[in-house]
C-alpha cells in the first residue's frame, strides 16, 4: 500500500518547513471537521486538531509506513482525543459544554437559513451516541472507505454499518422538521 | 445482491455509491437500474444525504491556527557538513595541545656549559667582597 503522506512526514520529521505546511494544508481542515463533529464546539475543536499535529511532529522522524495509512492514523488520534473530551464533559457536567454560542452579526436571510440547518443538523450530529457519530463523521463527511472507518474506530465492518445504520436512522427521525424546511423551500428568515 | 442487502448496504453509506464498499458498487448500480422499488429507496437516502450536507456549512479554519501549528513543527538540524567541519576543528585543537606537551617533553635538558652564564651574573658580587 502506498502511503501519499508517506514522504511529507519523512520530510517534515527532519525539518522541512514546506512539507510540514503541506501536511497542515492537506490535513488540518479534516483535522478540525471531524473534531468539530465530534464535540460541536469550534474552539474545542481547534485545541483538538492542534494535538494531534503536535503528535504528528512527534511522530513525524520516526514514522515507518506499514499497515495503516498516516492519515487514518491521524484521524484515529483525532477520535480518540475527542472520545477523551467528551468523557471529561460527562465528568463535569457542564451545561455549556458543547454549544455553540450564536454569531451576532446580522446575516443575509440565505446565510442565516443556512447557518439555522447546520447548527440543528449538528445538533441532532451531537446528540447521537459518540461512537454512531464518529462513523457517520467519517463515512458521510470525510468520505472515508468503510475499511479506513472501521481501522480507525477499531471495530469490523460488520459493526460499522450496524452504527452507520443506526445514527443515520436517528438522524432522520431528528430532523424531520428540518427536511420538511429543506425540501419545501426556504421560508421564516427573520 | 438481492433487495435485503441493498436495503442494509443504502441505510448505513447513504444514497452516493461511492460511499459505498468498492466491491458492490457496480452490483448496486444495476440493481437500481432493473427494480423499480430500489430507485424509491435511494431517492429517500439522498434526502438524508441532503439534510446531512447543510451541516457542512461552518467556519474555515483560522490562519491563527494554522500558524501555531506551523510554529511547533520539527526545526532542520545543522547540515551534517557542518559538524563534520566543527568535529575536525576540535580534533585539530586536541592535536595542538597535544604537539605542545608532547614537544616540551621532547626538548632537550640544558647543558652544564650554560653556567658561564650564571657566572656572568654572579662575578661583580665576588668583587665586591674581595673588597
Amino acid at each position: 500500500m502506498i502511503d501519499p503522506d508517506a514522504e511529507l512526514v519523512r520530510n517534515a520529521g527532519a525539518g522541512d518547513a514546506r512539507a510540514a505546511e503541506a501536511l497542515v494544508r492537506r490535513h488540518l481542515p479534516k483535522m478540525v471537521g471531524v473534531a468539530r463533529r465530534m464535540l460541536n464546539d469550534g474552539a474545542e475543536a481547534e485545541d483538538v486538531a492542534q494535538e494531534v499535529f503536535l503528535r504528528v511532529w512527534r511522530e513525524a522522524p520516526r514514522w515507518k509506513p506499514g499497515q495503516a495509512k498516516f492519515e487514518t492514523w491521524m484521524h484515529r488520534v483525532a477520535i480518540n482525543l475527542c472520545y477523551d473530551r467528551l468523557r471529561r464533559r460527562r465528568e463535569k457536567t457542564d451545561p455549556d459544554a458543547g454549544v455553540m454560542v450564536a454569531d451576532p452579526r446580522p446575516l443575509a436571510s440565505e446565510e442565516w437559513l443556512a447557518r439555522q440547518r447546520a447548527a440543528k443538523v449538528n445538533g441532532a450530529l451531537a446528540a447521537l451516541p459518540e461512537r454512531q457519530r464518529a462513523a457517520i463523521a467519517l463515512v458521510h463527511f470525510d468520505e472515508m472507505s468503510n475499511i479506513a472507518a472501521a481501522e480507525i474506530l477499531e471495530i469490523s465492518v460488520e459493526a460499522l454499518e450496524s452504527l452507520l445504520s443506526r445514527g443515520r436512522r436517528a438522524l432522520k427521525a431528528a430532523l424531520a422538521d428540518v427536511a420538511q424546511d429543506l425540501m419545501g423551500g426556504a421560508e421564516g428568515a427573520p | 445482491m438481492d433487495r435485503q442487502r441493498f436495503a442494509e448496504l443504502l441505510d448505513a453509506y447513504g444514497a452516493d455509491f461511492r460511499r459505498w464498499p468498492a466491491g458492490v458498487r457496480a452490483s448496486a448500480s444495476a440493481f437500481v437500474a432493473e427494480d423499480a422499488e430500489a430507485a424509491t429507496l435511494v431517492a429517500d437516502a439522498h434526502e438524508l444525504d441532503l439534510l446531512l450536507d447543510a451541516g457542512r456549512h461552518e467556519a474555515p479554519v483560522s490562519p491563527d491556527l494554522t500558524a501555531r501549528i506551523l510554529a511547533s513543527a520539527p526545526r532542520a538540524q545543522p547540515p551534517a557538513f557542518d559538524r563534520r567541519a566543527m568535529f575536525a576543528l576540535a580534533a585539530c585543537a586536541v592535536f595542538g595541545v597535544l604537539l605542545g606537551y608532547g614537544g616540551g617533553l621532547l626538548a632537550p635538558i640544558p647543558s652544564e656549559d650554560d653556567t658561564y652564564f650564571t657566572m656572568a651574573f654572579e662575578a661583580p658580587m665576588a668583587f665586591e667582597d674581595e673588597g
